[in-house]
């Protein structure tokens, strides 16, 4: 563990030392991002070595008295390391150029120092061994983040959305420390071993305490709310990490929870399968119909998770049905997704966060025609939404894969499982298409046509650090994608680590399958190549005209005369109206000569607006009827400390 | 009945909490309020147990902050700041007295249920700690100048003060020294919320606080 700590070290040193250089903003943002580059390489490599050579390492601090601080770092945690370092590596690096524009210093030194923390924090929560130092590091991790998402806090937007992420996260802590109440109840230990003593009726109600505290960090739906509004809000690798890294804290710690409570009911499996239908399906609903670029990422989190989960859902349902090719399968698939979706969700929010670092705008329907201008940005947003979709031969398509292969396997089951694998396998499609049109949308309105608004217009991509972090991020999606075999022992390892009880896992089919996606992104490329090179031969000596985007032939074309991306949502967005409740507010077109008009329109969600009318209204009533206690006169306030006192002196 | 030389000091802090209720104006309530940290501070030199040398300097050292240095200080400030003499009383100088009674009486009451073993020696010592405090709180309370309030503020760390020198006997005077600087940093932090009450409102009538309400 020496090494580990020591890479926790140097990048809470980092963070240290960029307060401390606050005043010298290029040597704070520089030293900052050279310690957190190096703490977190060091920290990768610490995490792949002990995926290359298994063997549990513990270590235990008894700083606080009565509790022990006790860590202990296996394949998962190892597996989950990896995704953390590695992403906020390349997010560290990506901040370089980004932070350039922040005027205010100080905001920018205190926005590097919670990065740190939220950094070590996230490596602290996947390598806890004991509740305390679970809690503990969890909640670091929650408020650190919090920190983040409240950067910009002059803007009421901002601090509404640090606001909502606070309640969320800590209602999400407290439904975790109930569960882990419980189990201290029966146990009377803190420890995470004793966790597979309970008995059943207590380990289902634990779960789902717990399922629904991680589920709230992990943006399932209807635990989703915060997630929309506070990763838009943080500055873009923040996004990038929170979005791509912090929500896989909670799926650990519903797989963590599965182990631990080892017990293989078909139950766990249900619930985990069909929220992740759910919170697939409309997530990507609700992206789809989002005109913000940010916060349709972040809706995009919500489908992944989705996705995570089936694969997570399909592996219970196998272990419950003891049928180990599936478990394997559907875990494998679901980590995998883990890790990919950390790559391709973080390189669109730094693509994003590069749109946004030039345009000054988040609106897509004020961009259009950046990719002629933003060639390297473009193209990796390209790759990462191609990649997001699930689309072969990019790194997406490779944990859905084996998801879908997990699924067929449970379609040669019994009674519910046999149900529960075709709706898996049923709803990954339906996702995977509406990926597609909402990353149409995405690539369609604003990298490709003519540029909507001035603010699209004559920009550039600059900031070197920026550029590499996303070539680096899509080189890997495209890698993974055409040689899965590289990455795929990493999940394989930490799931036949899992002590599933399933045996051993056979590797070969793994091999084999990863084989035959090398073998078909090989035919796909060259094919590719092959047309580009035949197209080339034809048009070798041709005149090409090029006209604008959209033009249809008209003399006098007007960007007007585009698409928009509301328009080209909604023909999607009509058939889940009652799911996605639409707000319209357009004035009739009348006369002849109609003036100047508008159109608004904002999709609603359902979580949301239910969780306003059955939480918020009645919680926002019954205090505005408690409002004259806080009348301001200090004295009576006195007088109430008074009141207190005098009633606890009667109960004592 | 023969009285412990302790409970003849304690009278004396008892006198000077009917004082406290009755002073009208600020100097005569800082006086009270110095006169009573004195003799609240000499009560352990005749309670007597653990008193060596660096007891005896800790003891002194209490002594001049919460005798000289506390009532000094504010004492400078309201000659600094040009803060109107009077106490601006919400419950009228005979009421307040009349309170203040009752309080004595509502307090001896307590201590006798209350009924801790190891200072059944000393009659009059929790009665008296439990009036201070609630005196203090009723200053709090029922004074509308600023500085009227700090001074209850004081009044209840004395309340502790002596509550604390009896019951606690091991490591005492490292709570109390621990207690009292904390007040010495309330009483200049209240210090500059007053300047600045001041400069806000051209008054330190707390009642114009109400304004900073949302």
């Amino acid at each position: 563990m020496g090494h580990f700590f020591l890479s926790i070290l140097i990048i809470l040193f980092g963070g240290f030392l960029s307060l401390v250089l606050a005043r010298q903003v290029k040597l704070m943002r520089f030293t900052a991002v050279f310690f957190l580059s190096i703490g977190c390489f060091l920290g990768l490599m610490d995490a792949v070595l002990k995926l290359i050579q298994p063997g549990i390492a513990g270590a235990s601090f008894r700083y606080l008295n009565v509790f022990s601080l006790a860590f202990k770092m296996d394949e998962l945690s190892g597996f989950f390391l990896v995704i953390i370092f590695a992403i906020c590596l390349i997010a560290a690096i990506y901040s370089f150029h980004y932070m350039e524009n922040s005027r205010n210093s100080l905001r920018t030194a205190v926005n590097y120092f919670f990065f740190s923390i939220l950094i070590a924090s996230m490596a602290l929560v996947v390598t806890a061994a004991n509740m305390i130092t679970f809690m503990l590091s969890w909640e670091i991790m929650s408020l650190s983040s919090f920190f983040l998402v409240i950067y910009k806090h002059h803007s009421a937007e901002s601090r509404k959305a640090g606001y909502l992420y606070f309640i969320f996260s800590h209602v999400g802590a407290m439904f975790i420390f109930a569960a882990f109440g419980i189990v201290y109840g029966y146990t009377g230990s803190f420890g995470f071993e004793d966790m597979g003593s309970l008995p059943e009726t207590a380990k289902i109600l634990v779960f789902i305490f717990s399922f629904i505290g991680f589920g709230s960090k992990a943006g399932v739906f209807p635990f989703h709310v915060w997630l929309p509004h506070a990763h838009p809000a943080a500055p873009s690798h923040i996004s990038a990490v929170m979005s791509g890294v912090m929500i896989k804290t909670g799926i650990y710690g519903i797989i963590k929870m599965y182990i631990l409570l080892n017990l293989h009911t078909a139950l766990f499996g249900n619930i985990v399968l069909f929220a992740g239908v759910i919170s697939g399906i409309l997530g990507i609903v609700y992206a789809l119909g989002q005109q913000d670029l940010k916060r349709l990422l972040a809706y995009s989190s919500v489908e992944n998770i989705g996705i995570i989960l089936i694969g997570l859902g399909v592996g219970m349902i196998g272990v419950s049905s003891k049928n180990p090719l599936m478990a394997v399968l559907g875990f494998t698939g679901g980590f995998l997704h883990i890790l990919n979706h950390s790559i391709f969700k973080s390189l669109l929010f730094m693509g994003a966060g590069m749109v946004l670092h030039k345009t000054g705008t988040r609106s897509i329907d004020a961009l259009g025609g950046l990719l002629k201008n933003m060639k390297i940005t473009g193209l990796s947003v390209i790759i990462g939404s191609l990649a997001i979709c699930g689309l072969p031969p990019f790194n997406g398509f490779v944990g859905e894969f084996f998801i879908y292969i997990g699924g067929f396997k449970g379609v040669a089951l019994d009674k519910s499982a046999f149900v529960m694998s075709c709706f898996a396998i049923i709803s990954l499609a339906v996702i995977g298409g509406l990926a597609l049109a909402c990353f149409t949308k995405v690539i369609g309105i604003a990298f490709q046509g003519e540029p909507r608004t001035d603010a699209a217009v004559n920009i550039d991509e600059k900031g070197p650090s920026m550029l590499f972090a996303m070539s680096i991020l899509a080189c890997a999606c495209v890698i993974i994608g055409i040689f899965p075999k590289l990455i795929l022992w990493m999940p394989v390892k930490a799931v036949s680590a899992l002590g599933l009880g399933i045996g051993r896992v056979p590797p070969e089919p793994f091999g084999q399958m990863a084989g035959n996606i090398t073998l078909a992104a090989t035919i796909f490329l060259v094919s590719v190549l092959l047309v580009t090179a035949i197209r080339w031969f034809f048009y070798r000596n041709k005149t090409i005209t090029r006209s604008g985007t959209w033009g249809c032939g008209f003399t006098q074309p007007t960007v007007k005369m585009q698409y928009t991306g509301s328009s080209y949502a909604s023909f999607i967005l009509d058939f889940f109206r009652p799911a996605a409740p639409l707000d319209e507010d357009h004035p009739k077109i009348t006369g002849r000569f109609p003036l100047n008009t508008y159109y608004t329109s904002h999709v609603n969600d359902i979580a949301e607006l239910h969780m306003k009318r059955v939480i918020v209204n009645p919680i926002l009533f019954l205090f505005d009827k408690l409002r004259w206690i806080q009348h301001g006169d200090i004295h009576l306030y006195i007088g109430y400390i008074l009141l207190a006192i005098i009633l606890l002196l009667f109960f004592i | 009945m023969i009285l412990h030389p302790v409970d003849t000091i304690l009278s004396l802090v008892l006198l000077s909490v009917l004082f406290a209720f009755g002073a009208s104006r600020l100097p005569v309530l800082i006086k009270v309020i110095a006169f009573q940290g004195i003799v609240v501070s000499m009560v352990p030199f005749f309670i007597g147990h653990d008193m060596n040398a660096g007891g005896m300097v800790f003891t002194f050292a209490t002594l001049i902050i919460r005798g000289i240095i506390i009532p000094m200080s504010i004492y400078v400030a309201i000659k600094k700041v040009d803060i109107k003499r009077e106490v601006e009383p919400i419950i009228g100088f005979h009421a307040s007295i009349l309170c203040g009674l009752g309080l004595i009486v509502a307090a001896t009451y307590i201590s006798k249920q209350l009924n801790i073993p190891s200072i059944s020696d000393y009659k009059l010592l929790f009665p008296v700690a439990i009036a201070l405090l609630v005196t203090g709180m009723f200053l709090l309370i029922a004074r509308r100048n600023a500085i009227a309030m700090v001074l209850g503020y004081i009044m209840m760390e004395n309340g502790i003060y002596l509550v604390g020198t009896t019951i606690s006997i091991r490591a005492r005077h490292i709570v109390e020294f621990g207690i009292l600087l904390d007040i010495l940093a309330g009483v200049m932090i209240m210090a500059i919320i007053l300047q600045n009450i001041k400069r806000t409102f051209d008054d330190v009538d707390t009642a114009n606080l109400r304004t900073l309400k949302e």
